[in-house]
């Protein structure tokens, strides 16, 4: 039975930047990094769009090569298509998520970190010990691992937590079904992300168009299902390409889930974390979760190797990482939270009116600061849905 | 009923069944018939449409 200080389930940004973090804190720690996929950061199920500080805060974006492009303005479309187009410097990136999430786990891995790909934790029980032990199987055949802490970074399927009785359930509402294509042979401006509110488009939620070349994009929605007309999110989705892009070759395709809810109740039991959309920890305003994953993967890295070095991995003590998260981003999630809920009453006919009178604006003057300005004096609930975006 | 030649394995409808029914594996995903109460909370979510109740 192997035994090792912590096994972190799943190499996703939290995960990679959780076991990198611990090793790095304290290098004596035996590190395992279990990934269920048999090739880190494929298949893709994102539509790879970060935050320029917020992806500084891990890795250096300028000629990396898991950047697939720059990003310096954001374009909405209104629900009757009429576009508005925010010039912002600097707005973000668009990642290759294959490469970038590679890129972190390599990290990991340098720190000292085992990775072991196509492998995955099956179930988990807590012995009298103070141990967890976790059936992994996979390549290598099945085993049980002994572990004093684990960290569940196991993203939107969050069974971990579960395994180790958190509540990691999410309401229907507030879960974004999405699918996605890859694109090419399409003409838009590569410089920018749009994106297009609308009931007939996305339900609850919107589409996007996020460049990753000349011609080539990510091409995707989320729609809340419980406001949909019957159709899931795939059949908007080829609605929706029908209409704007008939003639793109779709090269790929992808779908998945992302909870648009607030951190979990309690993200910690007696020798376990969980980090990630595996702890809710997306911005339930514009679903982004990737600088919040990694953002959690650094705190929970750093806490636990300090609990194992203290000897002392109880509850207790791992509680420290929740509230730390709390007041990094956590309480703001439940703001944000506030704030999707309200704008669930704002129909098409306002976002085509805001459209409208943003267009009023001369093009150069138009920021998001002065676009949400002029929400919010027609609607006071309506703040920042995109200026949150890169998050 | 999950239909795996549609099913992509994206595991957005584990979190949403409450008894913990699905299980998503190496290769591939199980709906534990003893398990399932018959809710339907996982069947619109699909983005694929690949969950269906059948008549047990
Ligand atoms: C369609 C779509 C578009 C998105 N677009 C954006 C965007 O533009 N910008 C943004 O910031 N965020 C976006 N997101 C959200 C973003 O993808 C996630 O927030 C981010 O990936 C979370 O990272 P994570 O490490 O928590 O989880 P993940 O990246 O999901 O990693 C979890 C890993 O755990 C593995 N795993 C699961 N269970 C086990 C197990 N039992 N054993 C072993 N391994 C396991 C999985 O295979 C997976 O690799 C999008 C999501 C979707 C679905
Ligand atoms: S939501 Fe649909 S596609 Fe995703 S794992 Fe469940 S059945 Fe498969
Ligand atoms: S019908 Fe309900 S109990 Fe059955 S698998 Fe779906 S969500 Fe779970």
């Amino acid at each position: 039975m192997p035994d090792v200080d912590l096994l972190v389930v799943g190499a996703g940004p939290a995960g990679a930047v959780a076991a990198a973090q611990a090793k790095r804190a304290a290098p004596e720690l035996d590190v395992v990094l279990l990934e269920r996929d048999r090739a880190v950061g494929a298949p893709v199920r994102c539509a790879e769009g970060v935050g320029d500080a917020g992806l500084r805060e891990f890795a250096n974006p300028d000629g990396a090569p898991w950047v697939a492009r720059k990003i310096s303005r954001v374009i909405f479309i209104a629900p009757d298509d009429s576009e508005v187009r925010v010039a912002e410097r600097d707005v973000g990136w668009i990642l290759d998520r294959t490469r970038f999430d590679a890129h972190l786990a390599a990290e990991a891995v340098a720190a000292g970190a085992e990775l072991l790909v196509g492998t995955e934790a099956s179930g988990m029980t807590r012995t009298p010990d103070g141990r967890w032990h976790v059936a992994v199987r996979g390549l290598r055949g099945a085993s049980t691992y002994r572990a004093k802490v684990v960290i569940g970074a196991d993203g939107v399927e969050a069974m971990v937590g579960r395994w180790a009785g958190l509540d990691t359930r999410v309401p229907a509402r507030d879960m974004e079904s999405c699918a996605q294509y890859v694109v090419q042979g399409i003409d838009f401006d590569p410089d920018a992300i749009y994106l297009q509110f609308g009931d007939a488009v996305a339900p609850g939620g919107y589409a996007w168009i996020f460049p990753k070349g000349v011609g080539i994009a990510n091409v995707g929605l989320g729609l809340v299902a419980l406001k949909s007309d019957g159709r899931n999110a795939r059949q908007y989705l080829d609605a929706w390409m029908d209409r704007r892009y008939p003639n793109g070759a779709r090269t790929g395709y992808t779908v998945g889930g992302v909870i648009v809810h607030t951190t979990v109740q309690q993200t910690y039991a007696d020798g376990l974390l969980v980090a990630g959309d595996a702890a809710h920890m997306i911005n339930p305003l514009s679903g982004g979760g990737i600088v919040n994953a990694m953002k959690a993967g650094r705190l929970a890295g750093c806490t636990v190797a300090a609990a194992i070095r203290a000897g002392d991995t109880s509850a207790r003590r791992l509680a420290a990482y929740h509230h730390a998260w709390m007041e990094l981003l956590g309480q703001d999630h439940v703001k944000y939270y506030r704030i999707k809920r309200a704008l669930e009453s704002v129909d098409d006919a306002f976002f085509n009116a805001l459209a409208r009178t943003v267009n009023a604006i001369p093009a150069e003057r138009r920021t998001l600061g002065r676009i949400f300005a002029h929400a919010l004096v027609q609607h006071p609930q309506l703040i920042p849905v995109a200026a949150r975006f890169f998050i | 009923m999950v239909d795996l030649a549609v099913c992509d394995r994206c595991g957005l409808c584990l979190p949403l069944c409450p008894p913990a029914a699905i299980h998503l594996a190496l290769s591939d995903l199980l709906v534990d018939r003893q398990t399932c109460t018959g809710c339907r909370k996982c069947v619109a979510p699909c983005p694929v449409g690949a969950l269906a109740m059948v008549d047990a």
